[in-house]
């Protein structure tokens, strides 16, 4: 950039002399990868526990997940910096809801909310995947995944992050049931979505290297979230 | 390796040519890209400009190869019965997927290399000896390379053990017990084959695994798809099908 | 752009911190560089910030002495009020997070890495943040060439016993400090530890 400017502008090369400042990138790419699935009463979210950078494996368990209310969880991976802030500004925006309207965020609300603050940013963006997972005011699951300017989709199952697109064709195909013949579209119950979630992260494991360690699974129902865990391979 | 059952239901398939033309749709959902937002890092690149998929996986006494029938100029479809796999040997073929114009000039200069090979030795060529041709032949153009992936399945002229190996547009090879994957959607299609694959699949479970794993991966990238060949080798023949997909 | 961002003058190298059964133990060399040059040979930067916060930092050493003044003056101004209460680590950890980020934000970033280790509510405490603001919690952390060569070491040593006592944590430290000084171009064979 520097070296184009002083082409056009004719200054002196000697301008160019000194030391040379190291670049700063303020992003970082902590991976993580998050799948969520949505059924008739309950929505569920996992994400790995490994937070990395580049070939180094800073931690083995943290999770990244964050539970916002007692229907909503919102799962954020991506530049681990921008998640710790964005998440703290959510829950304080939460917080402030709470105390004006007299009563918690409703998914939905959330959902448009993080969509707004993803906006805010448009010109420096939060570099974060979002996928934010819940039940809505019927009691049903929902799941909106986002983009990092803060496009947000509904959709009944989504994976997101560093293996985002290894995952999505398995859900597409285990969960959505693309591309098969004669079958019964049923509602997906817990247990299949907990075993497909546990296959495809094994999978993902297996091909993409910020992936892994362990996976945190929240499973949110109108009873409240419940957690589970299950290791992944390490290396 | 998982340890649910995977649900795998038969997917439609043709084995008329003629048949591609009338391609039904089964659903029209709306596909949104999840977004791998994590690698901006990856410049377009010329591998990827005018699109396709290929996968080929090891069963038991068979192996499958399959590619998408995709040729396009990034995102403009041109046409949609694209070939980018060559049958080379009674029970071998060579995919070559990336640079559409690289794809059948490797094809053609590979095929005359061969043909100089069987004529001076005056037999098949091995699968694992063609790799290394091939290897050979991409790492000539070392510093100026041609922009294919190749991949290659087969069977042993000899004891028929299954095959398969790719390799970077340099000529650097692969040789795994299970699958490889090839094109631009290969991210993809590691996710489907490393869930689907497992060991000594039977040439029909072959087939539906090859398939599933192609179909579902094409339909999350938005240069590959429209329509797939798949091939099956077996010891006495090969079935070559043609997947009918959604067209978008 | 370029106005802002600099790059770190004169530098520390690793930091190493590990939780021990009741406690935490952060170690580091006492090196100054510049660039290549071994300028400075006594720099440490390993504090005690008050009685239950110990703070270790690398990168650049005029950005840890800047925050440390800042730290120092919250530490006296805590004493001032004298109501009992202090400074937890988990606080300290939490506002150097925003203080970085809030300056990498500004793409005028202080170019140092923490590692924070204390006591909080009977709990031992160790985390760490960098020059972005990326801040996470781990039973051993090590920082700049520690991670590649220290952390396998300490990880390791953990895998095989998970209660070290206090010398054995100690112990540990000065082998990953002595290995580090054998492969690091950047340290020095002299150490402060806490």
């Amino acid at each position: 950039m520097v070296s184009t400017m002083q082409s056009v502008c004719d200054v002196p090369a000697i301008h160019n002399a000194g030391p040379k400042a190291a670049s700063f990138n303020p992003y970082a790419d902590n991976g993580g990868s998050i799948v969520a699935i949505a059924g008739n009463d309950f929505a569920i979210i996992a994400s790995d526990t490994r937070l990395s950078s580049g070939f180094s494996v800073y931690t083995r368990e943290q999770s990244k997940l964050f539970k916002l209310s007692d229907t909503t969880v919102l799962g954020a991976t991506g530049c681990w910096c921008d998640t710790l802030t964005l998440t703290r500004i959510l829950e304080a925006r939460m917080q402030m809801y709470l105390h004006e309207h007299q009563k918690c965020m409703s998914t939905a609300a959330v959902a448009q909310m993080l969509s707004t603050m993803m906006y805010y940013k448009r010109f420096f963006p939060y570099y974060i995947s979002n996928i934010l997972a819940g039940l809505d005011d019927e009691g049903k699951g929902c799941i909106y995944s986002y983009d990092v300017i803060g496009h947000c989709e509904k959709a009944k199952f989504r994976a997101g992050g560093s293996a985002g697109a290894l995952l999505q064709p398995l859900l597409d195909n285990q969960i959505g049931l693309k591309n098969m013949e004669n079958v019964d579209v049923q509602t997906i119950n817990v247990e299949k979505a907990l075993a497909v979630i546990k296959d495809v992260f094994i999978s993902a494991a297996e091909r993409d290297i910020y992936t892994g360690d362990s996976i945190l699974i929240k499973v949110i129902t109108k009873d409240g979230i419940r957690d589970e865990n299950f290791p992944l391979r390490r290396d | 390796m998982p340890d649910s059952e995977m649900v795998n239901h038969k997917i439609s398939s043709v084995t008329n040519k003629n048949c591609v033309r009338d391609i039904c749709l089964a659903s029209h959902d709306v596909i949104t890209d999840a977004g791998p937002l994590l690698t901006i890092s990856e410049k377009i690149s010329i591998l990827s400009y005018n699109g396709g998929a290929m996968v080929a996986m090891k069963g038991k006494e068979c192996v499958a190869i399959a590619a998408d029938k995709r040729f396009g100029i990034q995102a403009q479809t041109l046409s949609t019965n694209f070939e980018k796999m060559f049958q080379m040997g009674p029970r071998m073929y060579l995919g070559l997927p990336g640079l559409a114009t690289d794809t059948q000039t490797c094809h053609s200069k590979l095929r005359f290399r061969l043909n100089l090979y069987e004529l001076k030795e005056n037999r098949h060529i091995h699968p694992k000896t063609f790799a290394a041709m091939v290897s050979n032949f991409l790492y000539e153009r070392r510093f100026g390379p041609y922009f294919v992936e190749p991949v290659i399945a087969g069977l042993d002229p000899v004891n028929f053990t299954p095959y398969v190996c790719n390799m970077d547009l340099i000529g650097c090879i692969n040789e795994p017990e299970d699958f490889v994957v090839g094109g631009t959607c290969s991210e993809q299609l590691y996710g489907m084959c490393e869930v689907l694959w497992e060991p000594d699949l039977s040439p029909d479970d072959l087939f539906e695994k090859i398939s599933q794993a192609l179909v579902n991966a094409c339909d999350r990238d938005a240069i590959s798809g429209w329509g797939a060949v798949v091939h099956i080798i077996e010891r006495d023949k090969i079935t070559t099908r043609h997947l009918k997909t959604r067209m978008d | 752009m370029c106005t802002f961002s600099r790059a770190p003058i004169t530098t520390g190298t690793s930091v190493l911190g590990i939780k021990f059964d009741g406690g935490v133990a952060i170690a580091a060399d006492i090196l100054g560089s510049y660039g290549s040059l071994a300028r400075f040979r006594d720099c440490p930067r390993i504090i005690k910030v008050n009685k239950n916060i110990i703070l270790g930092a690398g990168g650049d050493y005029a950005d840890y002495q800047y925050l440390k003044d800042i730290i120092e003056q919250k530490i006296i101004d805590d004493e001032c009020q004298d109501d009992g209460f202090h400074l937890k680590p988990k606080s300290l950890h939490c506002w150097l997070t925003r203080v970085l980020y809030n300056r990498r934000s500004k793409f005028d970033p202080f170019w140092t890495n923490f590692i924070v280790g204390g006591i909080q509510d009977g709990e031992t405490f160790l985390g760490t943040v960098d020059k972005l603001g990326t801040a996470y919690e781990d039973m051993h952390i090590a920082t700049g060439y520690g991670a590649y060569i220290a952390l396998p070491l300490m990880r390791d040593a953990l895998e095989k016993n998970p209660d070290l006592d206090m010398r054995q944590a100690q112990e540990l430290l000065v082998k990953c400090l002595e290995v580090l000084y054998y492969r690091d171009a950047r340290s020095f064979p002299k150490v402060s530890l806490i």
